[in-house]
């Protein structure tokens, strides 16, 4: 079982490249650093007195995940994952894979293991895509100085892991609907809908209930604006197991299909 | 021994009328076993059924003498398969796509080469399937379903989209494969005249129920069976009251008189008594009905 899960999980991993899925992880990784790179080299007069910063590396953080947590992440998850169930619709192949010596559990959790290690590769390309983005510009601008302060080192592997648990719902539930639905806009039309009903209902106190607001709330989690309304309970945790239940559900919706292509 | 053989095997996609009503189909190991019907007869639904893309509903479904339903994974190692159109990665080339296939199989990779070599696409290099004409993607597909040397093929419909110089090409492939190393072939049409050469059994379905199934010499006696001898003369009438005489049943079509085929004695008698009645013979000849004709009178009955 094991080993067939792993013959699956190679030949899963084979079919993305050149897909347009695995495009739009570099794409989206390196997104926000280089319009962060462009702002900087256009400002670069204001650039010595940045770099000299203790507060530096916290503030390029900053910046780089507004976007990235509010509306690139979640959208970039939501195509990403039914664009890798779409490449077996589009090119008809659902019949050939299910006619492949593999149990159905087998197929199910290596797709889902791919797309689960998509978002890893994301969140390396986007950590690089950060640090380029403070040292291009010091690079590239006489006078600029290497950031004077320490990277933070534990505090970013800490936030990357709270991300990477918080858009984990967002995984599951667009795998469990790419699967049921063959039209690739129905599973992003209502990607999109959760995901703007989340921004809209991010100041309301049941807000965290919906499971594409958690990317969100742990980037807002910090401000003391009001725009986001924070549980008093563990956020990760509850994505964790948004995850789980909506995978099993999947899983179970999956495995009941009557035609398998 | 069979290789393929259901019991009793029904489907119904909605309430409404089956599918596929009790198909007891039976495929010998180490035949090209020609699986015939018209659009809509049901040949797909039984062979999606055969390879379990569609959940069993009634009946029994037997590979290589085991039940497909709990050893599903056991047999498809041992079966390769082409349903309906091609099923190909557009986006990577051919080679990539057997590669794919081969992970999961885990054949040598040394078959990737020998398998594109063996459908005439070994020098496609970076072209990707996607680019590929209808034909060449017919016969990619047809690579991936013997890449792990399967001991049976399932082929719905192969040489659809094919040109004539294709066709033969993947009937003499076939063929090839059948003779030289054994493979069961079971595969589908909706054509007599497109398998004739090709097989040695044949199972003829329509509207979800098999209407024929033997040998292909089975199916030529039944030609035979089929013949009938007319008669044109210048008095019907007269000419049905003779035949009935000899205790014949004649019938009419187009001014002639058709009855079954009798021996050649019967045939001279009622001859010399027509034209001893004064009754003037124009014709009197053998009507041989093709294969395909009997192929439609099986699915027009």
């Amino acid at each position: 079982m094991i080993i067939s899960f792993i013959h699956s999980f190679q030949s899963e991993w084979l079919k993305k490249k050149r897909s347009l899925s695995s495009w739009l992880v570099i794409v989206g990784g390196f997104f926000t650093p280089i319009i962060i790179i462009i702002a900087r080299l256009v400002h670069y007069k204001q650039l010595p007195a940045l770099y000299a910063k203790e507060g530096f590396w916290n503030q390029l953080w900053q910046s780089s995940w507004e976007s990235m947590a509010i509306f690139l992440l979640p959208v970039g998850v939501i195509l990403a994952t039914s664009l890798i169930t779409q490449l077996e619709y589009k090119n008809n192949t659902w019949k050939q894979l299910h006619t492949a010596p593999l149990s159905f559990t087998s197929i199910f959790f290596s797709k889902l293991l791919v797309i689960v290690i998509m978002v890893v590769q994301f969140f390396i390309l986007f950590n690089i895509g950060i640090y380029l983005s403070a040292l291009i510009p010091y690079l590239l601008v006489k006078g600029v100085p290497y950031p004077a302060a320490q990277l933070p080192f534990a505090a970013v592997l800490k936030e990357d892991g709270y991300y990477f648990m918080d858009c984990l719902p967002i995984v599951a539930l667009q795998y469990l609907l790419s699967l049921k639905y063959k039209n690739f806009l129905v599973p992003v039309g209502i990607g999109f809908g959760l995901w703007i009903a989340s921004l809209g209902a991010l100041s309301w106190k049941f807000g965290y209930l919906i499971p594409y607001a958690y990317c969100m709330l742990n980037f807002l989690k910090n401000q003391t604006n009001g725009r986001a309304a924070i549980p008093a309970i563990n956020i990760h945790v509850m994505a964790v197991g948004y995850f789980i239940l909506i995978s099993i559900v999947g899983y179970i919706m999956y495995l009941t299909k009557k035609e398998k292509g | 021994m069979y290789c393929v053989q259901t019991r009793q095997l029904s489907h119904n996609f909605s309430a409404q009328a089956a599918v596929l009503q009790t198909i007891n189909l039976q495929v010998p190991k180490g035949s090209i076993y020609g699986f015939l019907g018209p659009n809509g007869a049901g040949k797909t639904t039984t062979l999606r059924l055969l390879l379990g893309l569609l959940k069993q509903q009634q009946g029994e479904i037997l590979i290589f003498g085991k039940a497909l339903e709990q050893n599903r994974v056991a047999i498809l190692k041992q079966v390769g398969s082409l349903i309906e159109s091609p099923s190909l990665y557009g986006h990577l080339t051919a080679t990539e796509n057997m590669l794919l296939w081969q992970k999961i199989y885990q054949c040598p990779k040394e078959r990737i080469a020998a398998v594109l070599h063996l459908v005439g696409l070994a020098d496609t290099g970076n072209k990707k399937a996607g680019q590929f004409s209808l034909g060449m993607k017919q016969r990619l597909s047809i690579a991936v379903a013997l890449l792990h040397n399967p001991e049976l093929l399932v082929l719905d419909e192969p040489t659809n989209g094919l040109d004539p110089n294709g066709m033969i090409e993947i009937r003499s492939l076939l063929l090839q494969l059948n003779q030289e190393q054994g493979i069961t072939i079971l595969l589908s049409s909706h054509l007599l005249a497109e398998i004739e050469k090709l097989v040695s059994h044949v199972g003829v379905i329509n509207k979800g129920q098999m209407m024929f199934q033997g040998t292909l010499d089975d199916l030529k006696s039944k030609q035979q069976e089929a013949l009938s001898i007319v008669f044109e003369t210048n008095n019907t009438m007269q000419t049905l009251q003779i035949i009935r005489d000899n205790d014949l049943l004649p019938q009419v079509a187009d001014g002639k008189v058709i009855i079954p085929a009798v021996s050649k004695n019967i045939t001279a008698k009622i001859i010399q008594q027509l034209v001893n009645n004064g009754i003037e013979v124009y014709e009197a000849g053998i009507i041989k009905n093709d294969l395909e004709s009997i192929f439609m009178e099986l699915i027009n009955n």
